[in-house]
């Protein structure tokens, strides 16, 4: 009986202990979690061309356990998709938004809706012909969420009569759209491209020409701002030294990339011959200065307030910290 | 007693022939159920967990009654226990026939056992993405995942309950002239039914289990679909209360099977 009762407090005291934070390191390299896409592209030329000092690579799957990477501790800094997943945590006061990174920009075509050539045929010619379509996300509270809920505001439709289909992962919502299992969902530049080429699907439509939207941005915790701010400040200067060179390299129009995408393509499509042309076709719109879209992530949370995926109050002011990088 | 040569026995040998004879003390699961909640209250309530990152029995509580009140639950449960209900019952029927199949005949046994060998062990869950290329998004590739959760543990089970009927008594209806069907329905049938309904409860909780792997692609509704949302927007008090709620489920089938044992097993 006294063994029984102190191996259950002993495993309720592991696991209390594994639910609280572990603080921020007090010295040591700054961890950075990021997803093995190209979408940090300016992450991987200041550390290619030695801007990071001390930053080290934590490379993951899917954006959001990145953000409880944060939260557990295992990571100090992150780029990753702003998700509801990503807004609870921050309203519990652990996450704090401290810069921008990948934006959807009017003229600059990033994320594509993709219809199936059924549909299209059928009459999916407009994003204001989405109502009584089928609809294929990743996850309610996804990116791909958000920016079909935005783009039915904008084309004054309701998003309920759009039947959202969460399939998990990118690769099935292709999948889906080329077999006419749905009629749209979305998909980047490099992906749809290769597939209105083949006749597989239609686009309809970019999503930076309807909402302009902080897609990626750079997060820290609150452990970190409070105790190792310089670190921080150097971390939050050499990453606009690579953001500068990425937007001189890549989008800026005639000038010569070749130096940037090969250091690019240490991290990515290393051993993929068509490299420089997927790097080169892929590349996403990073603002100047990486600066933070204050007011499109303020417009972020409250949708997914309004949605009812981030619950209570959360104030965006607690989340959002811009004294470490301009705003836009 | 060896008295020559052993110590002389001069005191009563006490009686110590108790224990080790667990007795079913009804009260005494409920309290422990009851006192770990109200333990895991204290703590959230003392601020020792922080319920931001592991929520409290209250607060899961408070979010059952908010989706009881707003008739969402209704939703999720109705389309969760069709699934579960389809897929159990197609992959039972069809594991039954199957495991009775290997149980009786040499022709079935071995190629059927090596092809239930190799295929048992896979995971389900790995196989979704080629289900939907099978069967679509809808509802098909979710009632296969279960149906295929649920057939080979059937078939083992049927199987081994086959194997375990007593053959003297097969052997005594065939020297008493009865035909086979009536062997299996009234000797093989009745004598595998208690290994076949243990198997029950583990296929039953194995289906509530893929249930969340089923309702991964493409399910706007099903309690399955409801918990990874929770999970994606990391809403601890819905995660927790869908999970509630698949226990519940798992609670009263259980029950269930045990009302139908007694009813079918009453020839013991």
């Amino acid at each position: 009986m006294m063994i029984t009762r102190r191996m259950a407090m002993a495993g309720l005291g592991a696991g209390a202990a594994a639910v609280a934070a572990r603080p921020a390191r007090a010295a040591g390299p700054i961890r950075l979690g990021l997803l093995h896409t190209l979408s940090p592209a300016p992450f991987y030329l200041a550390q290619t061309r030695g801007y990071f000092s001390g930053v080290e690579f934590v490379f993951f799957e899917a954006a959001q356990p990145i953000a409880a990477a944060a939260v557990s501790g295992d990571i100090d800094v992150g780029v990753t998709a702003l998700t509801g997943g990503f807004f609870s945590l921050a309203g519990r006061g652990t996450l704090k938004v401290i810069g921008g990174a990948l934006h959807e920009q009017k003229g600059f075509d990033l994320t594509a809706v993709l219809v199936s050539p059924q549909a299209y045929a059928a009459g999916l010619t407009a994003m204001d012909k989405l109502p009584g379509h089928s609809f294929a996300i990743t996850q309610y509270g996804s990116s791909f969420h958000y920016m079909i809920g935005r783009i039915a505001d904008r084309a004054g439709f309701d998003l309920k009569s759009i039947t959202l289909r969460p399939l998990q992962q990118i690769g099935n919502m292709l999948a889906a759209v080329k077999t006419g299992q749905v009629d749209a969902t979305m998909a980047i530049a490099s992906q749809a491209r290769p597939l209105v080429a083949s006749g597989e699907a239609k686009i309809i439509g970019w999503v930076g020409d309807w909402v302009p939207y902080q897609i990626t941005a750079l997060f820290t915790t609150a452990a970190m701002i409070e105790k190792r701010s310089d670190d921080l400040r150097a971390f939050c200067a050499a990453y606009q030294h690579g953001v500068a060179d990425y937007r001189a390299a890549l989008l800026t129009k005639g000038a010569d990339s070749d130096a940037a995408v090969a250091d690019i393509r240490k991290f990515i499509f290393a051993s993929n011959p068509d490299g420089p042309r997927l790097i080169r076709e892929g590349v996403g719109w990073y603002d100047e200065g990486a600066a933070l879209d204050v007011a499109d992530v303020k417009a972020q949370l409250a949708w997914f307030t309004e949605q009812n995926m981030v619950k209570g109050a959360i104030n965006a002011a607690d989340i959002i910290d811009t004294r470490f990088l301009p705003t836009r | 007693m060896r008295a020559a040569d052993g110590p002389a026995l001069d005191r009563a040998v006490p009686f110590r022939a108790g224990g080790y004879a667990p007795q079913r003390v009804a009260w005494a699961s409920a309290a422990t159920l009851i006192g770990l909640l109200a333990f895991w209250q204290f703590c959230a309530s003392m601020g020792w967990v922080s319920t931001s990152f592991a929520s409290s029995p209250l607060l899961i509580i408070r979010a059952l009654a908010a989706l009881i009140s707003s008739g969402e639950l209704w939703g999720h449960l109705a389309a969760s226990l069709q699934r579960l209900a389809i897929g159990w019952v197609i992959g039972t029927i069809s594991g039954l026939l199957v495991g009775l199949a290997l149980g009786l005949y040499t022709l079935a046994r071995s190629p059927g056992m090596a092809v239930v060998s190799a295929l048992f062990p896979i995971p389900k869950i790995a196989l979704v993405p080629l289900f939907i290329i099978w069967f679509g998004i809808g509802e098909g590739s979710k009632i296969v995942t279960l149906a295929f959760g649920v057939f080979f543990p059937t078939v083992i089970n049927t199987m081994a309950g086959v194997d375990g009927v007593p053959r003297g008594l097969i052997r005594m209806a065939q020297s008493f002239g009865l035909r086979p069907w009536s062997i299996i329905t009234k000797i093989v049938l009745p004598g595998a039914m208690p290994a076949v309904l243990s198997g029950f409860r583990i296929t039953t909780s194995t289906a509530i289990i893929l249930l969340v792997a089923a309702e991964m692609i493409g399910a706007d509704k099903g309690i399955g679909a409801f918990v990874l949302q929770a999970g994606n927007l990391y809403d601890t008090d819905n995660l927790l209360a869908g999970i509630v709620v698949l226990s519940v489920i798992g609670l009263c089938v259980s029950w269930v099977l045990g009302v139908l044992e007694r009813a079918l097993l009453r020839w013991r």
